[in-house]
């Protein structure tokens, strides 16, 4: 135990001396896990920009700014910048490009409006962009239905207006009064239609502190899992390969000299192996939580699928290495299992999305089981009952392919471990 | 001490050791010479328990290797050819590290790194990362490991091989201090000068197997007072012999003869022969009796060959 131990520290003490290489792979999940999330945004929904509309308005009239000034009212406001410009200058913007869309209100708008003629709104669309315009052209859609809706129901005291524009001035509060007084009584007599819905709804605003606890799904949580795998079996890769760069720098052969025996050595390195790729995998978590803003759900499944996990990736890894020569062989071999490892177990793309196929074969790579265990604890906060299946097997295999890697290895390093020549 | 019996190894079809064997006194520096590829490192190899014989027997202290390698592994010393360091760790992690392996621990193995880093010269770099020694100085550090628990057997590997002459001295200084405290020393060397300065007996390896042994006396003694003459130029060795009645000759091919001649003149009337013969020749080299003498001699060749 003496022996193991001195070995296993000194393993643990020279990764920490030379921690890029762990380092650089824990990056890797990291790095996916911030991108995803940044595109999906926090709550997996996409935050759009703001949406540059151009409004060349030739008609100056009352309901050219009735549907300016509706775009710019509550939510539409957050969505759309509205920016009033002289026609010249609209188009060149729209050539360079530097407004999604531009509305034009052609002259005689209001006018044509309160004599009951059709009048026709015109939307210039930036063909670089996809969707924004549409959204533009949406909202402006909109805006036209609900002004042609009132002019409809309000004929009467929209017809007040006519005279009150024709008489060169804005309508003053009093005009308005007498309007709504009018158009209270046409109110009325739809009151039984549109009063006391059946259906009703309530909309609360939380504080934000409170809606990140509460919102039940986080991007990061749902793709850290995945992303996290890829960088934990890469570690577990590093971690084991100093077994082979030990073999070619002669230190290796050196710890035969001394009292210590081959199956000190493989214990020592697969020890190593579990601790280096536990301590990246805490500190990927850690990131996670800080970071992140992930929940870590409950902490006896946590913790028991995590040293699952870590079985897995230090097992496979062992069991592999067990028959690899080099570490040119190691290159060559190990990048391509392990990434088809994670390809198929849904660590690049979520395997529930990869259809009934895939996910038959999917549960075939020991990742799945990782994966699927973190994202039940991460985003759907379930118990340890829920995660036996994983536990069950993350565990057995883990425990199998170290058994198995260490008696390959084993021979390996009592065969391998002197690289002297004749 | 050392006891080593017809020990025989292969590599695949290469024969690395067809036999070997030989006896090392308690206190004594005993040298293994040859050039690369001989079957020292091979030998040392499986003097240290790296390696097992795939015949013959080796006992250490009235110890056989294959039974008791462990104990026989704490009383030895190693210092592999190679350079065998953890180059991310000082010089003073790695001698503790290595010490501990011995089972030295606390205060012990604290006064026993600090004594071998005095000992060659580097306990101000003691801290330093091995990384940023130079060679000379890593050799120094490979050394201190190989006698940090202050072993009975030391076996040593080329340890002075590719440094400065200044680290060498200071190394042989240390190997001489060791025999002087009473370990025993197994040395191997391709360098003629250090097997002839350094140790009490000289086993001369090549292919192999050991050509001779014995004192540095008893080994010139082969070759006798006689000097050594190599006659390079251009003729067959048929044309050769015609010139060689009388002389004794180690070796004769087309182009090259070797022959061992007592007085001067005799070398003068045998290269008088060739030239009256119309012979063109080329080169001529004299070795008095000495260690490389024996090795040409035995071996048939130089040692940088």
């Amino acid at each position: 135990m003496r022996y193991i131990l001195l070995l296993l520290s000194n393993d643990v003490r020279r990764r920490l001396r030379s921690p890029l290489a762990v380092i650089l792979m824990m990056c890797i999940p990291l790095v996916i896990t911030l991108i995803i999330g940044l595109v999906f945004g926090r709550s997996g929904t996409v935050e759009l920009p703001r949406i540059k509309v151009l409004l060349l308005d030739k008609d100056q009239g009352f309901f050219g700014d009735f549907l300016a000034s509706g775009m710019q009212q509550g939510e539409l406001a957050e969505m759309i910048e509205l920016v009033p410009v002289e026609e010249a200058v609209g188009l060149e913007m729209m050539q360079k490009g530097k407004a999604s869309a531009m509305i034009e209100i052609p002259e005689g708008f209001t006018n044509d409006l309160l004599d009951h003629k059709q009048v026709e709104l015109r939307i210039t669309k930036n063909p670089s962009e996809a969707f924004l315009p549409m959204i533009a052209e949406e909202v402006t859609r909109t805006m036209a239905l609900i002004l042609d809706g009132g002019m409809r129901i309000f004929a009467g005291p929209v017809g007040q207006i006519r005279s009150i524009l024709e008489d060169g001035r804005w309508p003053t509060g009093m005009d308005l009064q007498g309007m709504l007084d009018g158009a209270r009584d046409r109110l009325l007599l739809v009151n039984d239609y549109i009063s006391d819905s059946l259906i009703t709804y309530r909309t609360e605003v939380v504080s934000e502190e409170e809606k990140e606890e509460e919102a039940g799904f986080n991007v990061f949580a749902y793709v850290l899992p995945g992303s996290m795998l890829i960088g934990l079996l890469f570690i577990s890769e590093i971690a084991m390969r100093d077994l082979l760069r030990e073999g070619r720098t002669g230190t290796l052969a050196r710890l035969f000299t001394t009292p210590v025996e081959g199956e000190h050595i493989v214990t020592a390195k697969i020890l190593s192996t579990f601790v280096i790729t536990a301590a990246a995998s805490v500190v990927l978590l850690l990131i996670g939580r800080f970071g992140f803003g992930i929940a870590l759900g409950r902490p006896a499944p946590l913790i028991l699928q995590l040293v699952g996990t870590i079985l897995m990736c230090t097992g496979v890894i062992t069991f592999f290495y067990g028959f690899l020569r080099s570490e040119r062989a190691a290159d060559a071999v190990l990048s391509v299992v392990i990434i088809i490892m994670c390809l198929f177990g849904g660590s690049m793309v979520p395997i529930e999305q990869m259809g009934r196929t895939m996910l038959r074969v999917g549960r075939f790579s020991p990742v799945f089981w990782a994966i699927n265990g973190f994202k039940r604890i991460l985003v759907e906060d379930m118990g340890l009952r829920e995660i036996v299946p994983n536990l069950i097997v993350l565990y057995s295999l883990g425990i199998v392919t170290i058994l198995a890697g260490a008696i390959l290895l084993k021979r390996r390093v009592r065969r391998g471990g002197w690289s002297g020549s004749a | 001490m050392i006891e080593v019996k017809d020990i025989r190894k292969s590599f695949g079809d290469v024969q690395a050791l067809k036999g070997i064997g030989f006896t090392v006194r308690e206190g004594e520096i005993y040298g293994f010479l040859g050039p690369n590829g001989a079957g020292k490192t091979t030998a040392i190899s499986i003097i240290s328990g790296l390696l097992l014989p795939d015949s013959g027997s080796v006992t250490i202290a009235g110890m056989d290797i294959r039974k008791e390698g462990r104990k026989i592994r704490n009383i030895l010393g190693v210092i592999p050819q190679e350079i065998a360091l953890y180059e991310e760790l000082t010089a003073r992690e790695n001698l503790h590290f290595w010490g501990g392996l011995y089972g030295l621990s606390g205060r012990e193995l604290h006064d026993a790194s600090t004594q071998v880093l005095e000992m060659v010269g580097l306990s101000e770099r003691a801290d330093d990362p091995v990384s940023q020694y130079s060679g000379g100085m890593k050799r120094r550090i490979n050394l201190c490991i190989g006698l940090i628990h202050r072993p009975q057997i030391i076996l040593l590997d080329e340890p002075t091989l590719g440094i400065d002459p200044q680290a060498r001295i200071n190394i042989l200084g240390i190997i001489k201090s060791e025999v002087s405290q009473g370990k025993t020393v197994i040395y191997t060397t391709h360098y003629l000068e250090e097997a002839e300065n350094l140790c009490e007996r000289i086993a001369i390896i090549d292919d192999g197997e050991i050509k001779a042994e014995g004192t540095l006396g008893e080994l010139t003694q082969l070759v006798g007072e006689k000097d050594l003459v190599t006659i390079n130029g251009t003729f067959t060795s048929d044309q050769a012999r015609n010139f060689l009645e009388g002389v004794a000759v180690d070796h004769l091919e087309d182009n090259m003869v070797r022959v061992l001649v007592s007085e001067s003149s005799a070398i003068s009337r045998l290269l008088e022969r060739f030239f009256t013969a119309g012979v063109s020749v080329g080169e001529v080299s004299i070795k008095e009796p000495s260690l490389e003498s024996v090795f040409i001699k035995l071996t048939g060749r130089e040692l940088r060959d």
